[in-house]
């Protein structure tokens, strides 16, 4: 994700006042949140839309006396909640092919190396598409670099229940994509 | 298959305590049927994590229209024209006022009444250079120039195939008073 597509959220975090722990988190969890958002679904103006109205409540949650545990927590949740309201098509967008969008991959590889990457990038696509919801969106926050717990504090369940969704989904995955 | 399988993908995310991550490690160097699955396990998560990275980036990747500096260059060639050629002010024509053309048809005397007294505006005295220069009138001929696009821009911005030429028409006043590309 290119830093030239920067919201405005840094300027308006430091016209609301925000604190230098905000924007440290805004800087450190930009990417994530930004990723997460657009692999739910949503577009990139949306996604950004959305951080930025998340770290914008965050200012509002730590002016008021909030809790200041798991913040990284309390941004994905707030993320994931107006990203749920937001996005109806999450499903189609995640797990559509890729195929005809990757020549931004402008790297060093050779073409036979980036053909084995679409293939590979296809099956999986196929794969994500057997996963349940649920399973997906704990991946997804996995992969994000969330805790089980936190992972079910965004989600609203168990952590024992988000082991066994991550457990499930890898295993589809690695079946189903002979990685 | 073993009991510890159930709990490698918990390990690989260093989900659990201590003495049972210990166990696991344990159990791993001495079961090659784990170590292969955790290493699946893992190349899964990495997989996934580059996807992620690749949706990511595809849906947020807009290119540059590839007419974009062509257009860029055009504009900038065409502004750097037009400051270039130095600009010199000069009066507006002067207004003409309608002449009064005797009405042929005969108008009915009106009665005789005493004139108000008019208001007299007395107009401000022109200098004669101010005279002269409002009674200048432009006889030179528009410039106009014609730069083919290769002249314009360093080699090789041009796409090939592509070539245009420039024509700027200069008013007598320096100013450009059209420009136009044409192929």
């Amino acid at each position: 994700m290119s830093d030239d597509s920067l919201p405005l959220a840094l300027p308006l975090l430091r016209l609301a006042g925000g604190s230098s722990e905000v924007t440290t988190l805004y800087r450190e969890l930009r990417k994530p949140l930004l990723r997460y958002l657009v692999c739910l679904g949503l577009t990139s103006d949306e996604a950004q839309d959305v951080v930025q109205d998340a770290f914008l409540g965050l200012q509002r949650h730590l002016a008021f006396g909030g809790a200041q545990e798991n913040i990284r927590g309390w941004l994905f949740r707030v993320a994931h909640n107006q990203a749920r309201n937001r996005q109806t098509s999450y499903h189609r967008r995640f797990s559509e092919p890729l195929d005809g969008e990757m020549d931004f991959l402008a790297d060093d590889r050779t073409p036979e190396q980036r053909v084995l990457e679409k293939e590979k990038f296809r099956r999986l696509a196929a794969a994500i598409r057997l996963l349940t919801e649920s399973e997906r969106e704990c991946l997804l926050l996995r992969a994000g670099g969330l805790r089980y717990r936190e992972i079910g504090e965004v989600l609203g369940i168990a952590t024992s229940t988000v082991g066994d969704a991550v457990e499930r989904a890898i295993k589809k995955l690695a079946e189903k994509c002979n990685v | 298959m073993c009991d510890v399988q159930a709990k490698l993908i918990a390990w690989l995310d260093r989900e659990l305590g201590s003495e049972e991550a210990t166990g696991v490690e344990r159990h791993i160097e001495g079961c090659k049927e784990c170590r292969g699955r955790l290493a699946t396990y893992k190349q899964v998560s990495e997989t996934f994590d580059v996807y992620c990275d690749a949706v990511a980036a595809a849906k947020t990747y807009r290119p540059v229209p590839r007419w974009m500096p062509v257009l860029a260059s055009a504009v900038v060639a065409a502004v750097v024209m037009f400051l270039a050629f130095p600009r010199t002010r000069i009066e507006p024509p002067p207004i003409l006022t309608p002449t009064i053309t005797a009405a042929s048809v005969a108008v009915p005397a009106r009665p005789e009444v005493e004139p108000a007294p008019r208001k007299i505006h007395r107009r401000r005295s022109v200098s004669p250079a101010e005279e002269r220069a409002a009674k200048w009138h432009p006889t030179e001929t528009a410039v106009q120039i014609a730069i083919p696009a290769e002249a314009m821009f360093p080699p090789g911005v041009m796409p090939k195939g592509m070539n245009f030429i420039a024509e700027l028409s200069i008013a007598p006043d320096g100013s450009v008073s059209q420009v136009r590309l044409r192929q």
